[in-house]
């Protein structure tokens, strides 16, 4: 599981690009792409693989997106975009929810 | 309406007996099976009576992009290994490939049964409940017709797509089905076959059914036994074949090594039980290969029998083989070699065949140490025979009474 949120909730930009980093390499097969290179273009990254990207963000963040979430996504092409997204939710989440929030979080750790 | 000769200009496998065809020709002169041990999946294997597989048991190396690999289950490896490598073997150019003029026919049983037990198992099991999620390519690997549109995608195909899922039959109506769509000028070359995953779906399925072999367990090389007296079912297995048929000219024009010619096909139903063989139907389907194929029966000199090894179904087929042809052609089980590989059965017999004929003899039926005098009116073979085959008919039958037999013939030169 890869949890990166820390007790305030805010996770790190270094830490979220760590751990994507490890999902393109372990999931996608894709090493090292660099942050804003345009993953279409350069690794064939198409709809199919942002979906299964998409269910790695809900583990990272231990909750579900929305489906106006997942659709916001549709049109990020680089990882720096993907950091910044998983910024917005992590944020919208501990703002929104923070005792929720907590329970998520204490459901990743487990 | 036009009726265009349509031959075989590429072809490749993956058996339990091997690759290449050198080395299913000497397993096959050998007398080697590929029947092993069923392999424990965790699931089913300890409710399964049946204890042996028809397995394909050494390492494939596939170069596939993850563009073209992330929607493929282990069926689909299978079925665009084969395709790519038939496709090399006819030699056709990058141009033709993808004019529109080449279409695929191609089927499994099930679609990729590894990929739809992920499906199953994200919603059946407590692990993570909460954020479990259906994957995005889980469907695209396992519905039924991934195979074909795998190798759609791989090769940039843009002709028609069959995607026959007709079990034990799939194959032979893909290379039937292909035939026909050449044969009257729908397209110019069709990339036909089949394949099938290792999975114990399949072998709990015909195990509940009392069809699969048992009694030979500790001792699988001896199990299927087709039309002998002590065969007690048949025996599940993995695979994969491509033939690629091509209008007669266009292979000519072009200088193609032809394999064999597809001259004839015939496809019907028994009209009634799903299960059980049914020899009006089955007689009724030899009899249309001949008829479409314009040829006698005297002129065949080889059956590929389905004969799957059940007590019931080799009776039927060899008093329909009887009935026809008596004792003239030779008539050899192949799945005793291989195990019944469902969907890649006909395309693999068709193979074998094809094998045999270039090679100028027949293997015996392994296993087939006494015959069961009830199947004892055709023309069994026990031993290698150096014989040439000019014309050989594959017959295949499905449940859902589905009966397919095609014509195979061979072009000198």
């Amino acid at each position: 599981m890869h949890h990166l949120l820390r007790r305030d909730g805010i996770m790190g930009r270094d830490q979220i690009r760590s751990a994507l980093i490890k999902i393109f390499r372990e999931k996608f097969q894709i090493v090292e792409p660099g942050v804003d290179e345009n993953l279409r273009d350069a690794y064939e990254f198409d709809s199919i693989d942002a979906v299964e990207l998409l269910h790695e963000i809900e583990i990272i963040l231990g909750t579900k997106l929305t489906q106006a979430e997942k659709k916001s996504a549709m049109d990020i092409r680089t990882i720096n975009q993907i950091i910044d997204y998983i910024e917005a939710l992590s944020s919208a989440r501990r703002l929104a929810k923070p005792s929720d929030f907590e329970e998520n979080l204490s459901t990743v750790e487990q | 309406m036009m009726a265009r000769r349509v031959v075989i200009t590429g072809c490749s496998a993956i058996t339990p007996i091997g690759r290449t065809r050198q080395e299913i020709v000497r397993h096959l002169l050998e007398g080697v099976s590929g029947v092993k041990k069923l392999r424990s999946d965790g699931l089913l294997t300890d409710h399964i009576h049946s204890g042996v597989y028809g397995t394909v048991d050494y390492p494939i190396e596939y170069d596939f992009k993850r563009s073209h690999s992330k929607t493929m289950g282990p069926v689909s490896y299978y079925a665009c290994q084969v395709a790519k490598e038939a496709l090399e073997d006819s030699g056709l150019d990058q141009e033709f490939i993808t004019s529109g003029r080449l279409g695929v026919a191609f089927g499994s049983t099930h679609g990729s049964p590894s990929a739809q037990r992920s499906i199953y198992k994200t919603f059946f099991t407590e692990t993570n409940h909460r954020l479990a999620s259906v994957g995005a390519v889980d469907y695209l690997k396992s519905m039924v017709h991934t195979t074909a549109v795998n190798i759609t995608k791989m090769f940039g195909i843009t002709g028609r797509v069959i995607s026959s899922s007709t079990a034990c039959t799939t194959s032979s109506q893909s290379i039937g089905f292909g035939y026909e769509t050449v044969k009257f000028g729908m397209q110019d070359a069709m990339l036909c076959g089949g394949a099938d995953e290792y999975d114990t779906t399949t072998v709990a399925v015909f195990d509940n059914l009392l069809a699969c072999s048992t009694e030979f367990n500790e001792t699988p090389h001896l199990t299927p036994r087709p039309f002998d007296v002590k065969r007690d079912g048949l025996v599940v297995g993995e695979g994969a074949g491509a033939l690629l048929l091509e209008e007669y000219e266009h292979a000519k024009n072009r200088g193609a090594r032809i394999l064999g010619e597809v001259i004839g096909f015939s496809c019907n139903n028994n009209g009634g039980d799903l299960i059980l063989p049914n020899i009006d139907g089955i007689t009724k389907t030899l009899t249309l290969a001949l008829e479409t194929a314009a040829i006698d029966a005297s002129e065949v000199d080889f059956i590929s029998a389905h004969a799957t090894a059940t007590k019931m179904g080799d009776v039927i087929e060899a008093q329909a083989i009887g009935s026809i042809y008596g004792q003239g052609p030779v008539v050899a089980g192949l799945k005793s070699y291989v195990g019944h590989t469902m969907g890649a059965c006909g395309v693999i017999e068709a193979i074998i065949t094809l094998y045999m004929m270039k090679e100028r003899f027949i293997p015996p039926t392994l296993n087939l140490e006494q015959v069961d005098e009830r199947c004892a009116m055709i023309r069994h073979n026990t031993r290698i025979m150096e014989k040439p085959i000019r014309t050989a008919a594959v017959q295949n039958f499905a449940f859902g009474g589905v009966n397919t037999c095609f014509i195979l013939k061979k072009i000198d030169g």
